[in-house]
């Protein structure tokens, strides 16, 4: 078996390989968190890891060149983008009105379920 | 630093696009050097526009530099944003860039540890998740700061700022144990005040999970 690949992008593939494990791990909180608020850290913000490890192997494969220099820029505003798009929609979650789910409505759906089996 | 509308909002209210008739050179409410503020941001501009560009004939530079230039002087009065009182004017960009790196790299290291925090609570077997809002006021007399402590908690995973109020009343829904108690121990807000150079007035609110 022949290994016919550079040791630069053996490094940027694993950077990569390491973003798409955080990509994963956003996806699987997205499907299974239980409500609106919690789900946005899943969605916006697990993935700014992701988004960093990516990146980064992109600019180790591409090496120093200036679409580097541009990958680092678009990386700087989806950092800066990012957080915003967060706060907007929790912020128009929060200001009409919408429930924060916590620990406690656990309980209480477990309860329920509970009376139901009976 | 871009602003999030919530403190973006509350500055419109208080009317920070008003037309000068002075000239913005001889403002004296600007903390800081108006002639610097201008140069820096015609060079950061610029570097910009080479980046994107990647030429170095004459022609295309003398067009970066004047468009950059003109660009930085009318943008210039919309970026000043005063304090409470209207008493200072304070440039949106005027942080200093060593201070600037500084704060980056350590919001870096700790987004790495809080998305690890993170990932493992939403992948573990038992989801390992105690979604709550907790509360804490944090004032300064540069807008610009309650700006980037929100930006930077909302990019943190695990907290997510839902609202700031005007009197410094912030409301971060925090998705585990983990990350409330990072949010309160005070350590951002405390980069956040040394990155500004002010003193840290900050107290953790009582208030309903």
């Amino acid at each position: 078996m022949t290994f016919d690949f550079t040791a630069r992008e053996f490094l940027a593939a694993l950077f990569m390989l390491g973003g798409a494990i955080f990509f994963l791990a956003s996806a699987i909180g997205m499907m299974r968190l239980p409500d609106f608020y919690s789900r946005i850290h899943a969605s916006g913000n697990s993935e700014t890891l992701g988004c960093m490890l990516s990146f980064i192997g992109l600019m180790i494969y591409e090496g120093a060149t200036l679409t580097t220099v541009k990958m680092a820029l678009v990386f700087i505003i989806v950092f800066l983008a990012n957080p915003i798009g967060s706060h907007i929609l929790s912020k128009a979650a929060y200001k009409s009105g919408h429930k924060v789910w916590t620990l406690q409505d656990l309980k209480k759906e477990e309860d329920e379920d509970a009376d139901l089996h009976h | 630093m871009v602003a999030p509308i919530a403190v973006a909002d509350n500055l419109f209210r208080r009317k920070v696009v008003t037309v000068e008739k002075q000239s913005v050179l001889h403002d004296k409410s600007i903390v800081g050097s108006p002639v610097v503020h201008l140069v820096g941001m015609a060079v950061v501009l610029f570097a910009f526009w080479m980046i994107l560009s990647g030429r170095t004939e004459v022609k295309f530079i003398v067009y970066g530099i004047l468009t950059s230039v003109v660009t930085s002087w009318i943008t210039y009065p919309l970026l000043l944003v005063p304090n409470k009182d209207g008493s200072k004017k304070f440039f949106v960009f005027g942080i200093s860039l060593p201070k600037l790196l500084k704060y980056s790299l350590w919001l870096l290291w700790q987004l790495v540890l809080a998305n690890i925090d993170v990932a493992k609570a939403t992948t573990s077997q038992e989801l390992d998740i105690d979604p709550k809002v907790v509360r804490f006021y944090f004032r300064s007399e540069n807008p610009m700061a309650a700006v980037v402590l929100a930006d930077s908690i909302t990019l943190t995973p695990g907290t997510v700022t839902i609202n700031v109020t005007d009197d410094g009343l912030f409301e971060i829904h925090a998705l585990t144990k983990g990350a409330a108690a990072g949010v309160l121990d005070g350590s951002m807000q405390e980069q956040v005040a040394k990155l500004f150079g002010e003193k840290l007035d900050f107290a953790v609110a009582e208030g309903e999970g």
